[in-house]
């Protein structure tokens, strides 16, 4: 930090009542440098000065963030192969008895919006601009309960849902990921290039990086909610290789695109993302 | 409480007779007055309609035949006819405005609004706003008058000159102030007017010279009338449109010092009312510091704001972190060690698959 220098002698003042009196000369002989000037300079050093400090405890606090981002993603990788293979080891054991193992049903789904937006009705529009689906291939995550699984029922003609795996939530966020950045009136849709915009949204739900956002929409975890309405809808490709050959909008049991297909909407999401 | 005149600037009075620095008075209050130039420009648009005389065309013009239409069916057009016969006129259009003698379109009516009203307050605050600009050398040149010679502005004269009877005298006197050079300027600039006003008693037009404010006609106004350009004036009834010709604030003004005296008690001070105007007080400035940039530099004010907000702007251009491991790196620190285990898998994968297929070789050899 810039120290405040001891203040010199003030030259007088260039006010027209202080003409009368004989102008001080500096000692060098120069013509004296007007109060405004030293003023403006000590209040810009003051502000670099200050501004240098924030830089370095910025620079320190990223460090720190990046130290921790890395413990939590360890943290999570070894989280997820446990829980991968808990659900191996029960069926297996299950099996062994003669017992057949029921893993928990999904918590979270994967929607896509599979239709365009002419010809609405008018309750089934109003249940896809709930769900964020504005757009024709656009994707959401949705958590599920009762009330959203109604919801998607009534729309299914519109829309394709399914469950998607760990490596579908990670590469829908890390490659289409946008957040919503802002305030109300002013939201503004922000690649995610950076942990420290996740931060600063979600931090207080100790959301700080990628992998953080990554866990809490995977493991549907307390803040899904916020993490969820951060992340903007998934603006997604056609899908490569095109929707099915028979018709889009049919149900997917009967060979279309529409409606749940469970765990088939991960090679979907290959092929959209 | 009104401040004591020492306190006050000072106008140097000119003597009438040799235009030599003669006695000194007080700068009155409304000189100081806000110059409202775009207040002064409303009210004199409208001001200047109030000496306006009506015309209109004849309200029977065009209409004084018993045209009627022939109607359809005739191979000509439906406009009203002249009936009858025996001269040319018969069968031709009449009433309408596209017609020859017909009544033209939207005739001009005398009861058309002439005279504009113009608020009291409006008026004084013009006058006042017209007065304190006439104080400035700058506004005044501006204006388009040669003051470059004239000793100070306001140029006041002392009140011999209100009982001034000869203009030859006027013209020394002027020549003395050099004020004269003003009236030469109008002199110059007389030309014949372009347009049909010329026929109309308008048949020259010149520019404005000064305009001479007197309190008590002694004959100064028969000295001074027929001087081109110059206009007079009593301080009892000063007059935007003489004090703002155009519209435009900067009048040069001669006053005589009992004119320049009498201001005071017409206008008011900031602090006293007029004595004459009936509720009146000189208007305020908005703004009484006009030096913006030293107040914004003052300590006051830069002691309590804060400094510039650095806009924080992310990286628009979103790289893909799939593919770009720098930026994967970036979000993800961790990914780096999960790369390196995938590699060592797919070397040990693809050494099990090379071996596995040398010994499928060799099954087959033997």
């Amino acid at each position: 930090a810039a120290a405040a220098p001891q203040t010199p002698p003030r030259p007088p003042s260039s006010h027209p009542s202080n003409a009368a009196r004989p102008a001080m000369v500096a000692k060098s002989g120069a013509p004296p440098v007007p109060e405004s000037v030293l003023k403006k300079r000590r209040a810009t050093e003051k502000v670099a000065g200050e501004r240098l400090i924030a830089a370095k405890a910025a620079q320190k606090a990223r460090r720190e963030a990046k130290k921790e981002a890395f413990k939590r993603a360890e943290t999570y990788a070894a989280e997820y192969r446990a829980a991968e293979r808990t659900v191996i080891d029960a069926k297996r054991a299950s099996r062994k008895d003669g017992k057949f193992y029921v893993p928990d049903g999904a918590k979270v789904a994967f929607v896509i919006r599979i239709r365009g937006i002419n010809a609405m009705p008018p309750k089934e529009k109003k249940i896809l601009r709930l769900l964020r689906l504005r757009q024709i291939q656009n994707g959401v995550f949705v958590k599920l309960n009762y009330a959203t699984i109604r919801m998607m029922q009534r729309v299914e003609p519109y829309i394709t849902y399914g469950y998607p795996n760990l490596k579908s939530v990670k590469e829908l966020i890390y490659k289409r990921g946008f957040g919503k950045v802002g305030t109300r009136g002013a939201w503004s849709r922000i690649p995610l290039s950076d942990n420290r915009i996740i931060e600063e949204a979600l931090g207080k739900y100790n959301i700080i990086c990628m992998e953080d956002l990554v866990h809490e929409i995977f493991t549907c975890g307390e803040h899904f909610k916020e993490a969820n309405n951060f992340l903007w809808p998934f603006q997604l490709s056609s899908p490569k290789g095109g929707y099915s050959k028979k018709s889009k909008l049919i149900h997917f049991t009967e060979g279309g695109d529409a409606g749940n297909r469970e765990d088939l909407i991960n090679r979907l999401i290959q092929r959209m993302n | 409480m009104s401040s004591p005149a020492a306190a006050r600037p000072v106008v140097t009075v000119l003597s009438a007779e040799t235009g030599q620095p003669s006695g000194s008075t007080s700068m009155p209050a409304v000189f100081t007055a806000p110059i409202r130039n775009d207040l002064v420009q409303i009210v004199h648009t409208s001001m200047r309609k109030n000496h306006r005389q009506p015309y209109a065309v004849s309200r029977m013009a065009g209409m004084q035949s018993s045209a009627e239409s022939w109607g359809t069916g005739r191979a000509v057009s439906r406009i009203p006819r002249v009936p009858g016969g025996g001269t040319h006129r018969s069968g031709q259009g009449a009433f309408g405005n596209m017609c020859r003698g017909g009544r033209m379109f939207a005739p001009t009516r005398i009861w058309r609004k002439w005279h504009r009203k113009v608020p009291r307050k409006q008026k004084r605050y013009a006058v006042v706003s017209a007065l304190a600009a006439s104080a400035l050398p700058a506004l005044v040149m501006a204006r388009g008058h040669e003051i470059d010679d004239v000793p100070e502005v306001p140029l006041v004269i002392d009140g011999t000159a209100e009982g001034m009877k000869k203009t030859a005298k006027a013209v020394t006197l002027l020549k003395s102030l050099g004020a004269y050079d003003d009236v030469e300027r109008v002199m110059e600039t007389r030309k014949m007017r372009a347009g049909k006003g010329k026929l109309r008693n308008r048949r020259f037009k010149q520019r404005r010279g000064p305009l001479v404010v007197y309190e008590k006609d002694d004959g100064i106004v028969k000295a001074f009338r027929n001087l081109p350009g110059v206009d007079l004036c009593s301080v009892d009834c000063l007059n935007l449109l003489q004090l703002a010709p155009g519209g435009h604030v900067g009048r040069f003004v001669i006053w005589t010092e009992k004119a320049i005296q009498k201001l005071d008690s017409i206008y008011g001070t900031g602090e006293t009312g007029s004595s004459i105007k009936k509720n009146f007080v000189l208007p305020k400035n908005i703004i009484s510091n006009s030096d913006v940039a030293r107040i914004i530099n003052s300590d006051e004010i830069q002691s309590v704001i804060r400094p510039i907000a650095e806009k924080k702007t992310w990286v628009q251009r979103k790289k893909n972190p799939l593919r770009n491991t720098e930026v994967l790196f970036k979000l993800n620190p961790y990914a780096r060690i999960q790369k390196k285990e995938v590699q060592k898998k797919t070397i040990t994968a693809s050494a099990d698959k090379s071996a596995g297929k040398a010994f499928y070789e060799q099954m087959i050899a033997n």
